[in-house]
């Protein structure tokens, strides 16, 4: 039998931040592979509209508290993200709309997708490539 | 670029009562092999639903599911078509154990995410033809 996930000392139930930072590196994820020029497809492009709208959605809550917080100086107590962290989400969340419902990206709306995904990268961690997931190239 | 190819209408199905959970991995499944994913809330449904219209190629589920617990349903699924996948996740250490006794292919222990899913894909649904690699990464 094949394991995967946690080490059992560390095993417990998901809570919501577990799946925000886990969709916001799949939302990552995706938008990496369009400018890989990766297959899209049909339930490719469904999946990508529904993460986005998702990750907005949570974003947008994130970003309230993260300004009610510091503008209160409290601790947030889970995940600590300067309040613009959010707002370059909520771009992602945009651009991965866009590109998903055939939008072409141009040079300079391509350019700013990388800007802005190298910025939410140095924030968040990865454990594989892209080249790693080989079933992305193939719709 | 290395060729690979997807199971031909590889059917998978995803359960868990937990709607935010359950989402994420059909979410995370849907993106991956670019086909529909089958979701239900219960182990009662799903089973209904494999008898009626046939098993996936890959059953994705909690441990703890009504009606039909998770290790049961594995159980039964192995019963009548040993050749589906059956992916257990829990939160619980114990139940690694219990997964492994019922015929489970995979555990995967909470909390997990996109490359735990990703492994599964790439373990099961995917066969690989060829060995280039090419340099994309993050």
């Amino acid at each position: 039998m094949l394991r995967l996930g946690t080490k059992p000392e560390y095993m417990r139930e998901m809570e919501l931040d577990d799946i925000f930072l886990s969709r916001l590196q799949l939302l990552v994820i995706m938008a990496k592979a369009y400018l890989n020029q990766y297959p899209l497809g049909e339930f490719r492009q469904r999946s990508i509209i529904e993460n986005a709208a998702l990750v907005r959605i949570d974003a947008e809550g994130l970003a309230e508290e993260a300004s009610a917080l510091e503008t209160d100086n409290l601790d947030s107590g889970g995940m600590d993200f300067e309040p613009v962290f959010y707002q370059r989400i909520k771009l992602l969340t945009v651009m991965a709309e866009a590109f998903a419902k055939g939008h072409a990206l141009e040079n300079h709306k391509r350019e700013a997708l990388e800007h802005n995904l190298e910025s939410i990268c140095e924030a968040i961690t990865f454990r594989k490539k892209l080249s790693e997931m080989q079933f992305l190239k193939v719709a | 670029m290395r060729e690979v190819a997807i199971i031909a209408n590889v059917k998978i199905a995803v359960i868990d009562e937990d709607v935010v959970v359950r989402d994420f991995v059909v979410s995370t499944l849907m993106y991956s092999v670019n086909r529909n994913i089958l979701a239900f809330d219960n182990g009662f449904d799903a089973w209904i639903h494999f008898e009626e219209s046939g098993f996936p190629d890959v059953v994705v589920a909690d441990v703890n599911l009504q009606e039909i617990d998770g290790l049961t349903l594995t159980s039964k699924i192995k019963q009548v078509q040993p050749q589906t996948i059956v992916a257990l996740f829990s939160d619980t250490p114990q139940n690694e154990n219990a997964a492994k006794e019922h015929g489970a292919d995979v555990f995967m222990a909470k909390p997990f995410g996109v490359n735990e899913l990703f492994n599964l894909v790439q373990t099961f649904v995917v066969e690989p033809d060829s060995s280039e690699d090419d340099s994309a990464e993050f």
